[in-house]
């Protein structure tokens, strides 16, 4: 049985699909990365399993549950958390508020345990000296680590990160790589998106890649990487073949 | 946290010994008194919704619920008043149950589009039906504690505790970690999974009663209302002057900017050119609070006592 | 069944007068994203300056009759400009500074404009409500089967040349277009090198102008005073919740839906004239509950 299951997903804008009877599977302890040129629906996708858009049609299975028609705050309670693209901490409170956040409601923590978890997590991200700190003074990459530890508070058991890499130097890449590493190593799994291929490449058991909102090749990043389609889709055709 | 409470608890002896400093004998003193009690629960109770980010127009309404539920009441069924009050708090419960349940899950504007004309379809029906409300003459019913206004002092200074107590209880459980990620980002909200429309209609509903206890206890005290004076905007609008002028999202805010601007209007009431326009005062504070001043009173203060912005942060969240 | 034929005419005259006001509120809500709480208020600014115009005319002896069409013929142009003047001040002075705070504030600050309107009005001129004494408020015209005042058909007409007229700017000028694409894409309608904060002050003041308009002929229908804003504001509300968000379009077919409905509840629900005035909140709660994006597909 897998972690996740995605089965004909649909989802239209004003009669344009968006995704369109996408279908995939996620296995536990994997780290998928869904790739493809932008506007392919892969955000969408994203807000399709953690809930905060509503399916046209299809279905979604969560540790074998069906969650299709599930809230979100249910979603993250059963496991599933999530980042987004563009950071979005909460800004009237502190780094150790904002995760305490995500223990509190998303792993249903009690006060006390959830002050622990956090101080734990902003430990394991790097924020330890600015734990106190409001969320205006962080640079880019300190709120995309904030971002990774209140996601982390909420316990997940599949873990979506969307385009974490995005705006960071190589130095905070080579760094976010390792964090992304160590916590996979404690048993969360991973589903990227990612536009960086060496972060797909390094990270990655298994890729996904999407265009015009269907699936348009899956396999390891080796397959996905020389496969004509996924080329044509990036970098279109030659037109004097 | 500790001392926050403590505080609290001195202030609500001062308001019980009130009457015992000889103002008891002044009958006009504690009218004021008794007032003035009324309209810091009422903006406690705005207050405690605001701290969801929805913006409420209708607590007025759910006052005048409150007064006109225990003035049905007694007519109907001739019940003592203090059970009147708790029929009446009950059906502005099941009221603001049935209002938030359906605009809450929307975007806040429709939810204060819909508190507004809530408020006034009240207030236009009301005059409708005069064999159920009185009409424009209104409805009577025999003072609270044969006018005693010591004893009502001391019953709406227990409702004023109970409106406290919510706020406190907002502001020093996980609530406060709740309806501020509410308040700053819904939707990151729900994905850390808080339960959003659920907590943003569980304080409706306690915020709405606490309006309707407070109009409950008008009601006997006042001893006749009609449906312009029970449903007035204009204490709608003092419900979230009081707090904005005060500071929002504190216990401390409402309570002093009640007592601030209230002692206020008392002054312009009587004194031309104001008079009834007084309010005019209230809109000015609101765009002036909103351009200026947005955490009222108290985050000016604050401001001006921890002059660098950083220090901000531990001040305000440390227990 | 003999009133049905008057009421349906009633209800269509009325609706002419409530498209003007909610296209007003609709436009800015659509193009700027504003709840605009103070639009009542610009409705009734509108009605005190026609009024005032009335005043002022039936003190000129010889003009008579005239009094009506002057009103109206000197009363639009004229509170247009002032009502968007005003508008245009409001917007740069407490609008646009508020533009990237929550909504919450956003709604505070045209609420707390509305009280201070108001409240001032009330003081600087005065809290009584006054009638203004206009022969086309009550001269019918007496036709088969319906009997109808000149107030009500002039009223119509203008609401339906300004209404008609407005859609012709969205449809046809370079602001119009400029105004759609705000209103469909902020973003992108700024990418695309629109200067969005004139578009919004064009906007603002265009609602507010609508809505004056539309208080002038108000005041061949009701009384006049500085409180008449809000049941304007209401009505306009449910016609925009209605419609759905941002569909301008859809305004003229809900203020139709709204004004025939009044008329029908009124005639011909028992104990419907006191239903009638609650009208606008059963509209706005049942979209609600239903379908909240409106009549918008």
């Amino acid at each position: 049985m897998a972690l996740l299951e995605v089965s004909g997903l649909v989802r239209r804008f004003r009669g344009l699909a968006a995704v369109d009877r996408l279908s995939f599977r996620v296995a536990e302890g994997q780290t998928v990365a869904i790739i493809g040129p932008n506007g392919a629906g892969k955000s969408t996708t994203f807000n399709l399993v953690s809930g905060l858009l509503g399916v046209d049609g299809g279905t979604i299975r969560f540790r074998g549950a069906d969650v299709t028609r599930s809230p979100a705050h249910s979603r993250t309670r059963a496991g599933i958390g999530r980042t987004f693209q563009v950071v979005q901490p909460f800004v009237d409170l502190n780094v150790m508020d904002n995760v305490i956040v995500g223990a509190l409601f998303g792993a249903s923590a009690s006060l006390g345990a959830a002050r622990a978890d956090a101080n734990r997590l902003i430990e394991l991200v790097g924020l330890g000296d600015k734990r106190f700190s409001g969320v205006s003074a962080l640079t880019l990459a300190d709120r995309k680590r904030l971002e990774l530890a209140r996601a982390l508070a909420t316990k997940p058991v599949l873990l979506m990160l969307d385009e974490v890499m995005e705006g960071l130097t190589p130095t905070e890449e080579r760094d976010a790589v390792r964090l992304l590493s160590d916590v996979r190593a404690e048993g969360v799994t991973l589903l990227l998106i990612e536009h960086v291929m060496s972060t797909v490449r390094d990270l990655s058991d298994h890729v996904l890649v999407m265009d015009y909102g269907k699936k348009l090749a899956e396999g390891s990043y080796e397959e996905v990487a020389h496969d004509p389609k996924v080329i044509e889709a990036y970098l279109g055709t030659d037109t004097e073949t | 946290m500790r001392r926050n409470l403590i505080a609290w608890a001195v202030f609500i002896a001062a308001v019980a010994v009130l009457p015992w400093l000889g103002v008891s004998n002044d009958r006009y003193l504690m009218l004021l008194a008794n007032v003035m009690l009324m309209f810091m629960t009422l903006a406690l109770s705005w207050d405690v919704v605001a701290r969801t980010g929805q913006l409420s127009l209708a607590h007025g309404a759910f006052f005048g619920l409150g007064a006109y539920g225990v003035a049905i009441a007694h007519r109907t069924w001739a019940l003592h008043p203090l059970v009147g009050i708790v029929i009446a708090a009950c059906a502005v419960a099941t009221v603001a149950l049935a209002l938030g349940v359906v605009t809450l899950r929307l975007r806040g504007i429709y939810f204060a589009i819909a508190t507004l004309a809530f408020a006034e379809v009240l207030r236009t029906v009301a005059l409708q039906f005069p064999d159920f409300t009185g009409g424009t003459v209104g409805i009577a019913m025999p003072p609270l504690f044969d006018g005693d206004r010591v004893l009502s002092y001391y019953l709406i200074g227990a409702i004023f505790v109970l409106a406290l107590a919510t706020s406190l209880a907002v502001r020093w459980t996980r609530l406060h970690y709740a309806v501020t990620a509410i308040r700053a980002n819904e939707t990151v909200a729900q994905v850390m999974g808080i339960d959003v429309v659920r907590v943003k209609v569980v304080l409706f509903v306690a915020s709405a009663t606490l309006a309707g206890l407070a109009g409950a206890f008008y009601m006997p005290f006042i001893t006749h209302t009609d449906p312009n004076d029970a449903f007035d905007i204009g204490r709608s609008v003092a419900s979230l002057v009081f707090p904005i002028f005060g500071g929002l999202y504190t216990t401390a805010g409402p309570v002093i900017g009640t007592i601030l601007m209230r002692s206020l209007e008392e002054y312009l009431r009587v004194t031309p050119p104001w008079k009834e326009g007084y309010q005019v005062v209230y809109g000015l504070v609101i765009v002036v609070a909103v351009l200026f001043m947005p955490r009222g009173l108290l985050g000016l203060v604050q401001d001006l006592r921890l002059k660098r912005p950083d220090r901000r942060w531990a001040w305000r969240f440390s227990r | 069944m003999e009133a049905l034929p008057q009421t349906l005419l009633f209800g269509i005259l009325r609706s002419g007068l409530y498209a003007l006001t909610a296209l007003g509120l609709a436009i800015s809500l659509g193009v700027i994203g504003v709840v605009n709480f103070a639009h009542g208020e610009f409705v009734m600014l509108g009605a005190f300056i026609g009024f005032w115009l009335y005043l002022t005319l039936s003190g000129v002896s010889g003009l008579g009759p005239a009094v009506s069409p002057l009103v109206i013929v000197i009363g639009l142009p004229l509170s247009a400009i002032v009502l968007y003047a005003i508008a245009a001040g409001v917007y740069r002075f407490t609008l646009r500074p508020v533009l990237r705070q929550p909504e919450l504030n956003q709604m505070l600050l045209t609420f707390g404009l509305s009280i201070l309107a108001v409240n001032a009005t009330s003081i600087v001129l005065s809290p009584q409500a006054k009638d203004a004494n206009l022969a086309w408020r009550f001269d019918l015209l007496e036709l088969d089967f319906v009997n109808v005042t000149f107030a009500r058909i002039a009223a119509f007409v203008v609401s339906a040349v300004l209404v008609g007229a407005t859609y012709l700017l969205l449809a046809r000028t370079k602001l119009g277009k400029q105004m759609r694409a705000v209103a469909q894409n902020r973003l992108g309608a700024q990418i695309v090198g629109i200067p969005i904060d004139r578009v919004y002050e064009f906007a603002f003041g265009l609602s507010a102008a609508l809505a004056a308009a539309a208080g002038v002929m108000l005041i061949f229908q009701t009384q006049v005073s500085p409180f008449l804003g809000l049941g304007t504001l209401l009505k306009s509300f449910s016609i925009v919740v209605l419609a759905g968000l941002g569909n301008l379009a859809g305004v003229i077919w809900a203020s139709l839906l709204l004004g025939l409905a009044e008329q029908l509840v009124s005639q011909y629900v028992p104990g419907g004239a006191a239903l009638r005035d609650g009208l606008f909140f059963v509209i706005i709660f049942l979209v609600l509950i239903v379908k909240p994006s409106g009549l918008r597909r």
